[in-house]
């Protein structure tokens, strides 16, 4: 079970780093990363 | 697509290069035009047509909050070609950097032609190459702001456009860093310095006291205790959690508001990767003592001592660095340090000392021997000779008289003179160069806008390669899991800071730029700084820049050696003449101390030379063909004209009644050090070539003399931008020399320009590089100072690359398997900060470093 918990709790985190840094919009000021899709 | 209203360019954009910024462009306009069909992106010319009748003050708003800086066209046509840095655009101005296209004087032009006055702020907070983009990308989203560009060197920000600078400190301030207008930058300099010498203090005592409890923890931890929670240390680690808490906040406590910041704005820094790393130790060791049953026995292992030393060493890095940066502006507070503070001033008869920006354009001021020049100005009384190595490199005093140009800053080292003051305060040359210089220091070459991009994506990976190396250890490494997945989740947070790629390529151009100022070579650009690294043609101008740029005696010759009757009489006639010629013999006259004949009944005999008389017998200064004709007999001289004409030179044969008393050979002399430069340029592996509007025979002379490689003679000078085009499309990297003027669309046309300044004309704008003295050995000075800072850049951004990608997998624990190793998080805080100490000390380095021609330097030391 703790292992289950963990392994997702990590994967969670990854995917709101992804979220965070790259893909969310914020205001006035994007991260440098936004276009990094196109490279 | 629908019918469309009828659409007019409206806005100049920057940073959009692909469909994808298209749509972004379009779906942010759509509430304001109500249909993205009524709006058009022209990516070539970096435009947005809109209907008419659309708002395109809040239509540039709009566009520049997606992230593509804009502005009503008519308001603001500038386009900055560096901004949006983190759009595909720039991409491309860096790829044309990279292939060699000359876009700095693109950037130049843009720079100027915008109608961006450049504000200066002073940035407070930023520590890696991630708050550059940050705070830079701030900038550039505020109204009216069409390019920004951090140095994080000297931790300046400058904005171009139009803006409030309270809007841009706010812009700074919501990003997470601290900023303040530079009003003043002189004075700013002092207050920095000021500031600095606290700051080195404060991070010295912050770095005392966590470290010294990180050492406290570890000593009686392992001495005298254990760094295992038992039931027994339990409530004393608790105690002692509560105290590291308060320490790191104490002294550590700007990390994480920074990292808050950053984190609020979807960024992140050098500040999110300390923060995390060292709040990660601290959450687990709290956890392991406020609740040590939740974990295993061999798990329950503290870290406080791994979060305070941590902190401790990066304060100390930053101190050790803070101190090195404050030497690579050496330079530029040497030029400061060059200004007078007082002048004597003569107003009304009276001489006083008055302050020097209480002086005047059109005062008069005394300067005795061994005083600096207080400002610009024209001699009018007195002789003297004038030190300027500081301004142009030239070590040797230059002579100067009534009428003569002298600079601020110079120093007064034989007679006493008056001067009519005609440039002061900011408007001197001094000050102009100190200006130029700086904004060279705080520019970015095309190498360092790449560490940049790099970096900006690279501390958000770092966290994502933490959470993956967590989670392995998790799932397949030994026990006690929970401690080797916080372990080595820290460690990789901790060593891969940025911070020493953020500082590797700024620190090598603040120190490379003011090296060359003290060799009298001004960098415009750091591009031009890379550039003139890697040119292997240099296509010179003749006149003026490989020889004087004014007829000079170079020969003279008397059969029965009495050469001082020959200029007598030759001075003699001249002294009457107003021809550039007569002025060459006039001058070789005085340095020879022969005087002036009185001739009288002077004539000037177009095409043929001049005649007059002495003591009732005709003198005659001409061509062989008029005094050939006159029946004279010049053979005895053939000899000595024939060596003259091959150098270039033309011969003016002189008769005294009906004997030839001599020649004299006068030409456009040869520079004396030309040829050295050249030679130099040739061991530098360069190619020299030179373009001249003379005829071939005189081009061809100038080109053996010299040991030039090719040139073409005959060339119109709008011919000379053709030439330089021509070079460039069969590969060559081109530098072109020549004087600001003339030479102007050659010198934009090349990589890299370099204008031959009189020493008081620094501002030009077509050159990348404006030499201060007339020496060729500045064009060879300023490739061997480039090339130097570019091995620097490199051997940093090496160094530094090197670190990282080699630290993390170690920190990630890599080398486990193998040796069962697994790095400690506070060595990992040691490395770290060793890193950007490292990158820094290499670049001071380049101080140490000397050109090829020592001699030009001898008198600047």
């Amino acid at each position: 079970m703790s292992t289950l918990l963990v392994n997702a709790g990590g994967l969670i985190l990854m995917a709101a780093i992804v979220w965070w840094f790259w893909l969310s919009p914020s205001e006035g000021s994007k991260p440098d990363n936004d276009h990094s899709h196109h490279h | 697509m629908n019918e469309k209203t009828a659409l007019h360019p409206a806005l100049s954009i920057s940073g959009a290069s692909c469909q994808g910024c298209v749509r972004k462009i379009l779906g942010a306009l759509e509430p304001l035009t109500g249909s993205a069909d009524q709006v058009e992106v022209n990516l070539e010319e970096q435009t947005v047509a809109l209907p008419d009748g659309i708002d395109t003050g809040e239509a540039a708003r709009i566009v520049t909050e997606a992230g593509y800086p804009a502005s009503p066209l008519g308001a603001s046509s500038a386009t900055e070609a560096g901004s949006g840095g983190d759009h595909c655009h720039s991409d491309k101005v860096q790829e044309q950097a990279e292939a060699g296209h000359t876009h700095e004087h693109k950037e130049d032009k843009a720079e100027s032609a915008g109608d961006g006055e450049q504000i200066h702020l002073a940035v407070t907070g930023a520590t890696c190459a991630s708050c550059v983009n940050t705070i830079e990308k701030a900038l550039k989203s505020v109204d009216g702001i069409t390019g920004a560009h951090m140095n994080l060197a000297d931790n300046t920000a400058t904005a171009t456009g139009q803006a409030d600078p309270r809007a841009l400190i706010r812009a700074v301030e919501s990003s997470g860093y601290g900023a303040s207008v530079i009003e003043d930058p002189d004075a700013a300099d002092d207050r920095k310095q000021e500031e600095d010498r606290k700051q080195y203090k404060t991070l010295l005592v912050k770095m005392a006291i966590s470290l010294g409890l990180g050492l406290g923890l570890m000593i009686w931890g392992m001495g005298f205790n254990t760094m295992m929670v038992t039931s027994d240390n339990q409530m004393i680690w608790f105690t002692l959690g509560i105290l590291t808490l308060g320490v790191m906040v104490a002294t550590g406590g700007h990390f994480f508001t920074g990292a808050w910041k950053a984190f609020r704005h979807h960024n992140a820094n050098m500040d999110t990767l300390i923060a995390l790393g060292t709040g990660t130790a601290w959450v687990y060791s709290i956890v392991v003592t406020s609740i040590p049953d939740a974990l295993p026995e061999m798990a329950r292992h503290v870290y406080f001592e791994a979060s305070a030393m941590i902190i401790g060493l990066i304060n100390l890095g930053q101190a050790l660095e803070l101190r090195a940066k404050g030497k690579t502006s050496e330079a530029v507070r040497r030029l400061l340090d060059l200004r007078a503070k007082t002048a004597r001033v003569i107003r009304n008869g009276e001489e006083q000392d008055l302050p020097v920006e209480q002086v005047e354009a059109g005062d008069h001021i005394r300067v005795r021997p061994g005083e600096s020049l207080p400002v610009d100005g024209e001699i009018t009384e007195g002789n003297t000779r004038i030190d300027e190595s500081m301004l142009t490199g030239e070590p040797m005093p230059v002579s100067k008289g009534a009428g003569d140009e002298v600079s601020a800053g110079t120093l007064n080292t034989h007679g006493s003179i008056i001067y009519k003051a005609t440039r002061v305060g900011s408007e001197t040359a001094l000050a102009q160069i100190i200006r130029l210089v700086k904004k060279a220091q705080g520019s970015k070459p095309a190498i360092g806008r790449l560490a940049d991009k790099i970096s900006s994506v690279f501390v958000p990976t770092v966290m994502l390669i933490a959470v993956v190396s967590a989670l392995v250890w998790y799932n397949v490494g030994p026990e006690p899991a929970a401690v080797h997945m916080m372990v080595a989740a820290t460690t990789v947070l901790i060593i891969a800071c940025p911070c020493a790629l953020g500082l590797a390529t700024p620190m090598s151009v603040m120190v490379g730029v003011g090296k060359a100022a003290e060799y009298g070579a001004l960098i415009r650009q750091g591009d031009a700084l890379q550039t003139a690294g890697k040119l292997d043609l240099v296509i010179l101008d003749k006149t003026g820049t490989i020889t004087e740029g004014h007829p000079a005696v170079t020969r003279f010759h008397a059969p029965d050696d009495n050469t001082g009757r020959l200029l007598a009489l030759a001075a003699g006639l001249e002294q009457h003449s107003e021809h550039p010629l007569a002025e060459a013999i006039m001058a070789k006259a005085k340095d020879e101390d022969a005087s002036p004949d009185k001739v009288t009944g002077f004539e000037a005999l177009n095409g043929k030379g001049v005649k007059g008389e002495l003591d009732g017998q005709p003198v005659r200064l001409g061509n062989r063909r008029w005094l050939e004709s006159e029946g004279l007999d010049l053979a005895e001289l053939q000899q000595e004209a024939d060596a003259i004409t091959s150098e270039a030179g033309t011969p003016l044969f002189l008769a005294l009644g009906n004997e030839a008393v001599g020649v004299i050979g006068v030409a456009d002399a040869v520079k004396q050090d030309s040829e050295d430069a050249i030679r130099r340029l040739h061991d530098a592996g360069i190619r020299v070539m030179m373009v001249t509007g003379d005829v071939d025979a005189t081009a061809k002379a100038i080109a053996q003399k010299t040991g030039i490689d090719d040139y073409r003679a005959e060339v119109l000078p709008e011919d000379k931008a053709t030439i330089v085009s021509e070079m460039r499309g069969k590969g060559y990297t081109v530098a072109m020399v020549g004087d600001g003027i003339n030479d102007a669309p050659a010198l934009a046309a090349a990589d890299v320009g370099f204008a031959i300044g009189t020493g008081t004309d620094v501002a030009i704008e077509s050159a990348g590089i404006t030499l201060m003295r007339g020496s060729l050995h500045g064009v060879a000075d300023a490739i061997e100072i480039s090339r130097a800072t570019v091995r620097n850049i490199h051997q940093n951004l090496f160094g530094a690359f090197i670190y990282n990608s080699m630290g993390i997998p170690v920190a990630a624990g890599l080398l486990y398997p193998l040796w069962g190793m697994l790095m400690s998080p506070i060595l990992a805080g040691a490395a770290m900060s060793l890193s950007s100490v490292t990158v820094v000390t290499n670049a001071n380095r380049l101080r140490l470093f000397r050109t090829s021609n020592n001699a030009g330097k001898e008198g600047n030391e």
